[in-house]
């Protein structure tokens, strides 16, 4: 019996004894579980916070991915660097040595609590390393968010910094200045519930592909970037978004890397429409040696609306429009195809060609006045409202060159004119009509008349450097 | 029976035939088909380009995106804004004197569909280079623009097109009217006729043209 219960009394110390142990472990597993899940947020606050926000959040993405733009630096969510890195002072410490690295100045702060990771920062001097709970109960109260009135009666109580607030009953407090103070004494208990807002949106997405051997031409890459593209625009349509702008870099052997930057003035993922765009792009300036690698960024954009009006006029589709132009100038060259803009200057020819722009589907002033209250019957039947008289003006047409005349000038009058094509009498003409950019400048550099041959046409005649032209003809 | 579906039926063929889509230039009296190769051919001075402005202006105001291939760079974009073209709906392509270039830049314009007017300029291209252009061209842009609301319309010296062209139209000039006397003398007005080729009893059309000295 005796020995029974030597027995018993073994067992159940043993028993006790695992019980304890174990206990002990669930413990230290869920202090550890804690520690790990407990928050920290970093702070860091700069005077040139504008200037250098580029840096900050690149120190702030070396650390984290949840970060927050303030005003005057970056707030980051810190929470879980414990196991990698250390407690808080490392993570700060860190920080510090980041920014130190990138030769930037700030104020940093680790917190548990962004509130006070804030308040913190911005009250300590640059870099500056000290205590967290007694730098913080040592916080004058102006740096907390209180009312002007509220801090005046405080400080005639004697209250001026955060730990004389907190010897105060917080229900004193509340009592006294309304439910909405229990914000305040939160932040000053440090048990701000205020969350990291990431607000830093990425506005490009990219792609890169190293090859294995360096091709010559770009075309040979077309199915690679193909397969790019896939990817990208998948990321961007992820988003919700389109684009409107790639770039793309190839990087040559023994040359400097070739950049392509090619916009629309459309929003659009059509992987085909940007690949031709891109290849008759890169055809116009190809690269000058072998190319080893690429890279495309799609820049964000908001997606266009599909529906047009009802009563839209015929236009050409935008991407079918760009395409059209792009081959058209690698066919005629890039300068001489786009819109005409009439110049400002008494020119000859005061008007060129501007190659940069495209047809932007305008409507003019008449047509737009009487577009919303026809708009219903002018594309309805007729194709065109029949209402609008164009003006039926005398055109001009161009000679390019123009045709070397001999004129014969009796009395002053021009009597004939002959060129290598036609000859004939002058029947009628009109001038003589001065022309110069600059005639305050300089002597008339064009005399010009307009002239009918007989059996002929009618011809603006110039005289120039003692040599008759014929500039173009009235049709 | 499957042989029979290459023959258009009766009805298809008069639905083609069918003016779905007519722009009208009254000062000109005529109208043009939308869809269809459009032709002014004349000699100097006979108002081809006055038309083709004409119809350049009427389509821009409203929006519509036209493009001029200019053979030999003779465009004037004054004169096109004098006859109220809206210069931002314009596209121009310079051709510089090639007929190459040029059938093929309207040869991707035609493709593009959508252009409410290609106006091909063959003004100034020598005549010998113009024969050389094989006439499938024109049977191919008639029917590539078919189905569109594309308008085709070529000015040139002489007519090119043949029977590719739904409307061909010979132009002359009747005279030309001056104003003032002695040396103090101005062009104010040209009288031009055109009648059809398409249409053998068709009526001449005769209009005028002025002259506009206005500074933009």
């Amino acid at each position: 019996m005796a020995r029974f219960r030597e027995l018993r009394s073994r067992w159940i110390i043993r028993k006790s004894s695992i019980f304890e142990t174990g206990k002990i472990k669930m413990l230290k597993s869920a202090e550890v579980r804690l520690r790990i899940m407990s928050k920290l947020f970093a702070c860091i606050i700069s005077e040139s916070a504008n200037r250098d926000e580029a840096v900050l959040l690149s120190v702030a993405q070396n650390f984290s991915p949840r970060i927050e733009r303030l005003d005057d630096g970056v707030l980051f969510d810190v929470s879980g660097l414990t196991r990698l890195i250390g407690d808080g002072k490392a993570i700060e410490q860190n920080i510090v040595k980041e920014m130190q690295r990138r030769n930037v100045a700030g104020k940093v702060s680790v917190a548990e609590n962004a509130e006070t990771a804030m308040l913190l920062a911005r009250a300590r001097g640059a870099s500056e390393l000290v205590n967290p709970i007694d730098e913080f109960t040592d916080l004058p109260l102006r740096q907390i968010d209180i009312g002007a009135d509220t801090l005046n009666v405080f400080n005639d109580l004697g209250i001026h910094h955060v730990r004389d607030l907190l010897a105060v009953p917080t229900d004193e407090l509340v009592k006294r200045y309304g439910r909405e103070f229990e914000r305040v004494v939160r932040t000053i208990r440090q048990k701000g519930d205020r969350c990291v807002v990431p607000n830093i949106k990425e506005t490009d997405v990219s792609w890169s592909y190293e090859l294995d051997f360096a091709v010559h031409n770009f075309e040979q890459l077309i199915f690679v970037v193909n397969r790019g593209f896939d990817q990208l625009f998948a990321r961007v349509a992820y988003e919700g978004l389109s684009t409107e702008q790639i770039d793309i870099t190839l990087n040559l052997r023994k040359k400097e890397a070739k950049f392509y930057e090619i916009k629309t003035s459309f929003p659009t993922l059509e992987k085909s429409f940007w690949l031709k765009l891109v290849n008759l792009r890169i055809a116009l300036d190809p690269p000058e040696s072998e190319i080893v690698s690429v890279r495309v960024i799609a820049h964000f954009a908001k997606p266009r609306p599909d529906q047009r009006g009802l009563y839209a006029v015929s236009r050409p589709e935008p991407e079918s429009l760009l395409l059209t132009v792009n081959k058209l100038k690698k066919l005629v060259g890039e300068t001489e195809v786009g819109v005409p803009v009439l110049l400002n200057q008494r020119l000859a020819r005061p008007f060129a060609l501007d190659g940069t722009r495209t047809p932007s589907s305008a409507l003019s002033d008449a047509a737009s006045r009487t577009h919303v209250e026809k708009s219903s019957t002018l594309y309805a039947a007729s194709g065109v409202c029949s209402t609008r008289r164009p003006r039926s003006v005398i055109a001009f047409n161009y000679f390019r060159p123009m045709i070397r005349a001999s004129v014969v000038v009796r009395d002053g009058r021009l009597v004939h004119l002959k060129t290598r094509a036609f000859r004939g009498s002058v029947v009628e003409y009109s001038g003589v009509w001065r022309a110069n950019s600059r005639w305050w400048e300089r002597p008339w550099s064009v005399e010009e008349w307009d002239v009918e041959v007989e059996n002929n046409g009618l011809y603006r005649l110039r005289f120039a450097r003692q040599e008759w032209f014929l500039v173009g003809e009235y049709d | 029976m499957a042989h029979l579906s290459l023959v258009k039926s009766l009805a298809r063929l008069k639905e083609e035939q069918q003016h779905s889509d007519e722009i009208v230039l009254d000062r000109f009296g005529i109208a043009l088909t939308r869809g269809a190769i459009t032709e002014f051919a004349g000699a100097a001075s006979s108002g081809k380009t006055s038309v083709a402005l004409s119809l350049l202006a009427k389509l821009t105001a409203f929006g519509e995106i036209c493009a001029v291939v200019d053979s030999c760079g003779g465009f004037d974009a004054y004169s096109a804004v004098l006859a109220g073209v809206e210069l931002e709906n314009l596209l121009w392509i310079k051709c510089d004197g090639d007929v190459e270039k040029a059938f093929m830049s309207a040869d991707y314009l035609v493709q593009a569909k959508g252009f409410g007017c290609i106006w091909l300029n063959l003004n100034g291209l020598p005549e010998n280079k113009l024969r050389l252009v094989p006439k499938t061209y024109w049977f191919r842009y008639r029917t590539r623009i078919k189905e569109t609301p594309t308008l085709l319309v070529v000015t040139s010296p002489e007519s090119v097109t043949g029977s590719a062209s739904q409307h061909g139209f010979e132009m002359t000039r009747e005279r030309a009217i001056w104003s003032g006397t002695g040396r103090f003398k101005l062009l104010r007005n040209l009288e031009i006729k055109m009648y059809s080729r398409k249409q053998f009893y068709g009526e001449v059309s005769r209009t005028e043209i002025e002259m506009d000295y206005s500074q933009i």
